[in-house]
């Protein structure tokens, strides 16, 4: 088998990959919903890889893996890797998870970050309005149990509240998380305030994660996570680097996570094994949350999370934006994973018109928390180009044909 | 002073970044000639960058740094940045080294670089021959680099290494893995006859890698301790791969005197901080075109001099932009600084349509620092106009 063709089209500003081969059978990928920035690097690659044996995913991604980087320069390469995988499946009959070493559990669990756009009559950062966005959170179909807050630096907060740290709010930073610096004692007060209201809010059975950075001073994460032990967090993600952060700085991890029992989590950002090494190894965090997305791909991320079990660390991947072939690929990915897996994140920021272009989930897929894991072969989820169509971007009318 | 326009021409295969200010003054920068593809990647730090003080480097990098990242991809950012200091050198009517903390010496050392010919193969007559060639070159260099191992055609060599030479166009840890007793055995006769012609008057570095195993690297680097090389480059990681396995470099470093260098694919100080505070290479490159900046690249060397480590900066595909870049930066670092990879222009018309050079640019292998405002070489848009792709026809409107 070849590939014959790799394509890209913009269809609700997510990248949505098409590779084709000779035997007549299509691989569909998708990139985070914000990133059609990305369409000319994926395109980048056709050449690259047109010609290959899609089946031999390995030897297709050592030709185009280092044209890779961190966020979001990961994203091209990754999610060819799941097109690619894709197609290994069908043309083998199986779901991508039997190409991964196969299953070890029939149900993946999954978390969901809440916006605070989506909290109907909105949720403010402040206590009264975590207690909302709690409850909003054990509303929602699908009966998630776990979630993840923003918080802090990953939010409005910084802008929000006064003198909540020493540094200049930038009001018209044209890239997310611009801020960084001391907090203030009344800063870290409100915060520590706002994440004890959520938890209480949420109550037994539940929980959740806090979103907080990158921004971070190293003594302020410390700060936080020892005033909120006691509540018995998931974890702090992203604190002193993380999303679109070009490096790691795990030795100024390693010092906070040695220091208290709250669970410390980054990686996002962060594209292959090699990037991941010294936090892995110096147990700079308790948890790792790699993106396939960004990481390099599904079975980069396998490998990613046996060396973290390895060394006692936990994974809870990132895929917040990853539409509905991401939601697809992570369920393949997280139904293989060892036990140090915890949950990953529910890719929520997709229109409901994609289930009527997609074949694979008949809704949403979430009961208790929890998602069964699909038998269709490849990754089970296939875009409908009739039903598609009319979602396609000008310049992209010729990507069904 | 107000960024009102960032636009991009791709000229001879170099992009070109130009910052346009509602003063009338224009900043340029320029990327690899290898990377014409980078054209969408600067266009996309437009918006972002309009309406800003571009005299205010930092503060503009600040909006932007976050959106780079290992090469190819740290070099949008990275020749913004050298088209901000052009503007900020110009608004000041100075050089851009007096804003980068003024200069340490008048003249800076390059070594050789982009002047090189076809081998012809690559046998130790060949290497030896072009060694010749290079002492022969009028700009008198005092140091020079060959390609050897899996960074040049030996890896096609019949029983050279335990593995198959990749296909790939895209090199970076792709050719990879243990090399042959004659493997081996045939880089330290090609390393004997270059240093047969070179003798001690003409320094030799070697690029070696990317894709050599740490053992194999070792005893290389042993075998050729009496040769007194300038450095070993990129045999672990290095040119396209994106990370560093800084680990594994010290362990190299650790164990033989000759110098190991790496460092040219590498995007901001986080990512030398492994290799510089374990002190896990003797050398690094940053490329000014692709680190960051220049100033970043400035900190960098700093940092590397804190630690005792010495600082060879590439840059053989940076253009004639990108050697001024070079020549301004590489008069302030300080005295760890050995020289900087020479670039050229990538067609011959690109030497006709820039004002600003000297006509003997190199001489006995160093280049006396200019002193004309920003960084000091420029394009002339009357005679760049013939060489616009036809997509380009408003650079300089």
């Amino acid at each position: 088998m070849k590939i014959t063709d790799l394509k890209c089209a913009i269809i609700a500003n997510s990248p949505v990959i098409r590779i084709t081969t000779d035997q007549g059978i299509t691989g569909w990928s998708q990139i985070e919903t914000p990133k059609p920035y990305v369409k000319p690097q994926v395109l980048d690659l056709r050449d690259w890889i047109v010609g290959q044996d899609p089946r031999d995913v390995e030897r297709v991604m050592r030709r185009i893996r280092v044209r890779g980087g961190f966020k979001p320069f990961g994203s091209a390469v990754s999610a060819i890797e799941h097109a690619l995988w894709d197609i290994a499946g069908k043309a083998a009959g199986v779901p991508v998870f039997r190409l991964l070493g196969g299953k070890v559990r029939d149900q993946v669990r999954t978390y969901r970050t809440l916006y605070q756009a989506e909290v109907p009559g909105g949720a403010d950062h402040t206590p009264a309005g975590y207690r909302r966005w709690a409850e909003y959170g054990k509303s929602l179909p699908g009966e998630f149990r776990l979630f993840k807050l923003p918080t802090a630096f990953h939010s409005s907060m910084v802008q929000d509240i006064p003198d909540y740290f020493y540094g200049d709010v930038q009001r018209d930073a044209p890239f997310p998380y611009p801020h960084k610096g001391v907090m203030t004692k009344e800063g870290m007060d409100h915060l520590v305030a706002c994440i004890t209201a959520a938890r209480e809010g949420l109550g037994a059975g539940y929980n959740t994660a806090v979103d907080a950075g990158p921004g971070f001073m190293p003594l302020d994460v410390l700060r936080l996570a020892r005033a909120v032990e006691h509540l018995h967090l998931l974890w702090i993600e992203d604190s002193v680097t993380g999303d679109y952060s070009p490096y790691v700085n795990p030795d100024v991890y390693r010092d906070i996570a040695y220091q208290t029992t709250t669970p410390i989590h980054t990686g996002e950002q962060i594209y292959l094994r090699q990037n991941y090494k010294a936090l892995i190894e110096s147990h700079a965090v308790n948890v790792i949350g790699p993106d396939p997305c960004d990481v390099g791909g599904l079975a980069e991320m396998k490998w990613v999370a046996e060396h973290a079990d390895l060394h006692g660390i936990a994974i809870a991947p990132h895929g917040t934006a990853n539409g509905i072939l991401g939601l697809a690929a992570l369920v393949q990915v997280c139904a293989t994973l060892p036990d140090n897996f915890i949950a990953f994140e529910y890719p929520a920021r997709f229109e409901p018109f994609w289930y009527d272009i997609t074949d694979g989930f008949d809704g949403m897929p979430v009961k208790g928390g929890l998602i069964d894991v699909p038998d269709r072969p490849g990754l089970g989820v296939d875009l409908r180009p009739k039903k598609a169509k009319k979602y396609l971007t000008d310049g992209d009318s010729t990507f069904f044909d | 002073m107000k960024i009102t326009d960032v636009k991009c021409a791709v000229i001879g295969g170099n992009p070109i970044v130009r910052i346009v200010t509602d003063e009338g003054l224009s900043g340029y920068g320029e990327a690899e000639q290898y990377k014409p593809y980078l054209r969408p990647y600067i266009l996309q730090f437009r918006d972002a960058l309009i309406g800003q003080d571009p005299t205010d480097v930092e503060r503009c990098m600040t909006r932007i740094r976050q959106r780079g990242a290992f090469k190819p991809y740290g070099a949008a950012v990275s020749v913004i940045e050298h088209a901000l200091w052009d503007v900020a050198g110009k608004a000041a009517g100075v050089p851009v080294y007096k804003l980068l903390g003024g200069k340490v010496r008048d003249k800076v050392r390059t070594y050789n670089g982009s002047l090189r010919v076809p081998m012809g193969g690559c046998n130790p007559e060949h290497y030896a021959a072009d060694c010749k060639r290079m002492m022969a070159l009028p700009q008198g260099f005092t140091l020079i680099k060959q390609g050897i191992g899996f960074h040049s055609q030996q890896k096609n060599l019949p029983g050279f290494y335990y593995g198959t030479p990749d296909p790939s166009p895209f090199h970076g840890a792709l050719d990879s893995g243990m090399l042959t007793e004659r493997g081996l055995n045939h880089m330290i006769d090609c390393v004997i006859a270059m240093k047969e012609v070179l003798g001690d008057s003409v320094g030799l570095a070697l690029d070696c890698g990317p894709g050599w195993m740490p053992s194999d690297a070792i005893r290389f680097a042993r075998a050729v301790e009496k040769y007194n090389l300038a450095w070993l480059e990129d045999m672990l990681t290095g040119d396209y791969v994106p990370y560093v396995n800084a680990d594994v470099y010290r362990d190299l470093t650790q164990s033989t005197s000759t110098p190991i260098h790496t460092g040219e694919q590498i995007y901001l100080r986080q990512n030398f901080k492994d290799l510089i505070e374990r002190r896990a290479v003797d050398v690094v490159g940053p490329d000014p075109a692709d680190v960051g900046g220049i100033a970043e690249l400035k900190w960098i060397a700093e940092y590397a001099h804190l630690h005792g480590i010495l600082m060879a900066p590439h840059g053989t595909g940076n253009g004639l932009l990108g050697l001024a870049a070079l020549v301004q930066v590489c008069a302030t670092l300080p005295p760890n600084f050995i020289a900087f990879e020479y670039p050229s222009g990538s067609q011959p018309w690109w030497y006709d349509i820039v004002d600003g050079l000297p006509d003997k640019i190199v001489e006995n292998g160093e280049i006396t620092v200019w002193d004309r405002p920003g960084m000091g070489v420029e394009l002339n848009p009357e005679r760049t106009k013939p060489y616009l792709l036809p997509e380009d026809a408003d650079f300089f409107a």
